[in-house]
Formats: C-alpha cells, structure tokens, sequence
C-alpha cells in the first residue's frame, strides 16, 4: 500500500468511541486539546484553563452516546467547552477586574465620529506601541471584561475564527443574534484597545 | 436610503462587512464612508481589532500539560463502574 490511509473523520471517531473504542476517543483529545485549550485561555484565564480542558474531554467522553453524526462533531465539543468555560467563571465567581460596559464609540450630535481620524487609526498600532507582554495581559482583561454573552460569541468568532454559521450553532442562537453580540463586542474591545493606545481622551 | 452619518454606518458595519445589506443601503453607506475620514479610519482600526486581540491571546498548551490530560482521562475511565 502506498502512502497514508486517510484519516479517519472526527464523527467516525466519535461513534467508534461511543462503541466503546478508547483509542478513538484519545485521537479526538489528540486532535482538539491545543484548540479546546486555547479557546479555555481565552474564556477564563491561563491558570483555570487545564481545568476546563479537563471537563471538557471529560464531558465529551461521558457522553459520546448522546452525539448524533447528524451534526459536526466540532460543534458538538465547541458547546461542550463553552459551557465548561462559563461554569467554571461562575464557579469561581469570576469579576473582571474591569467591565467594558461603557466602552462605545462616542458621536456628536449630528451623528458624527468624534475623535479625529487619526485619534480613531490609533488603534491598528496598538501592537506596536505596547510591550508584547502588557498587551498580551491587556488583551485577557478586554476579553474578561466583556458581558458573558458577548465574550462567548467575539471568542467563538474573532479569536478561533468560527464562521458566524458555526457560532449560531455552538451558542443555539441566530446568526444575526451572533452578528449583533460580536458587532458590540468589537465596538467595546475596539474602544479598549484605543483607550490603550493614547486615542481615547 | 441617503441620510447616513457615521452613527447609523457603524451600526450597520457588521452587515455591510458580511455582506447582508440591501444594494442601495450598501451603496449609501459607501457614498458616506468615501467621502469621511473618520469613517474610514474607525473601520480599518474595527477590521483590526480582532487580529489584535488573537495575535495577543494565542496561548500553546504546555506539553506537560497534554501528558497529563491522557492520564487524567484515563484515569477517571479506570474509575468508571
């Protein structure tokens, strides 16, 4: 036989390990713990992360009978590590050290952006004028500082890059609801991040 | 649809960016945007911000970590009645 067998699919994987096949079930962890982890650092922190990425194999694992190969199995798990996320945040009554409530763009009264345009460009060198480690923390406490809901749809979408389909599936929610939540969400971190750079007075 | 100010054009942003508006509401919007510095500078830093923030936030799993969590799983199987 030349070359690789082709690998198997996450939903054939799935319904191996749900016949009891552990082997299947380990290449899924094999397959999604960088990104179950990265999407865990950003939901709550670096430290809380193992955690969640824990309960959230572990969530998948009790409960792979319940998967139906109708849907995508990344969906599935998405919803999985969400919930794992926000339970863990409530556990931990987790307040942010910071709430982006207030951040908004801010119109005159004819409805007009009032920063300069050059005050409002500010924010695309942001990374250039910050020290890569404060940013790194800063961007965290934008994130944390984000309603639950909002967080959860600009995560899924902006930062893991799920389509706004895909979202509206992790979260049993429409797609304009996913559009409305990450459009706010951008609008307060944009703020943020301005706020950050100098462009905010 | 000719009254747009910048206020109605950043709610409508999301829309426009995927591409869900009505064609002269699209073209509207563009007519204000080219004719508006603020405008266009509040949507290139909007288009940047996500980028900014998941370049900041792309954190590696440690590979300690990885062992553990096999062991772990295993672990919670094996416990399993």
């Amino acid at each position: 036989m030349i070359g690789r067998a082709p690998e198997s699919t996450d939903e054939d994987l799935a319904a191996r390990a749900a016949a009891g096949d552990d082997a299947a079930f380990e290449t899924l962890v094999l397959r999604y713990q960088q990104r179950v982890f990265r999407l865990a650092c950003r939901l709550t922190s670096e430290t809380d992360a193992p955690d969640v990425v824990q309960e959230t194999f572990w969530q998948v694992y009790r409960n792979v009978l319940t998967f139906r190969g109708n849907a995508q199995f990344s969906t599935w798990l998405y919803r999985i590590a969400t919930n794992a996320g926000l339970m863990h945040r409530r556990a931990r009554s987790r307040r942010p050290a910071e709430s982006l409530d207030e951040f908004q763009p801010r119109f005159d009264a004819d409805g007009r952006l009032e920063e300069t345009p050059d005050a409002l460009r500010v924010v695309c060198r942001v990374d250039e004028l910050l020290d890569r480690q404060v940013l790194a923390e800063k961007a965290q406490a934008a994130i944390d500082g984000l309603p639950d809901l909002y967080r959860e749809a600009f995560v899924l979408r902006d930062l893991e890059e799920l389509s706004t389909a895909e979202v509206a599936q992790v979260l049993r929610v429409e797609p304009a609801t996913v559009r409305q939540r990450v459009h706010r969400a951008r609008l307060m971190v944009r703020e943020y991040l301005s706020e950050l750079a100098g462009g905010r007075p | 649809m000719s009254d747009v100010v910048c206020r109605s054009g950043v709610e409508l942003l999301i829309d426009y960016l995927e591409g869900l508006l009505a064609p002269d509401v699209r073209a509207a919007i563009e007519a204000h945007v080219a004719g508006c510095r603020r405008c266009e500078a509040f949507i290139a830093s909007y288009l940047e911000t996500p980028r900014i923030v998941r370049d900041a936030t792309r954190m590696e799993m440690p590979a300690d970590l990885e062992a553990s969590l096999l062991a772990a799983l295993r672990a919670a199987r094996g416990a399993e009645p």
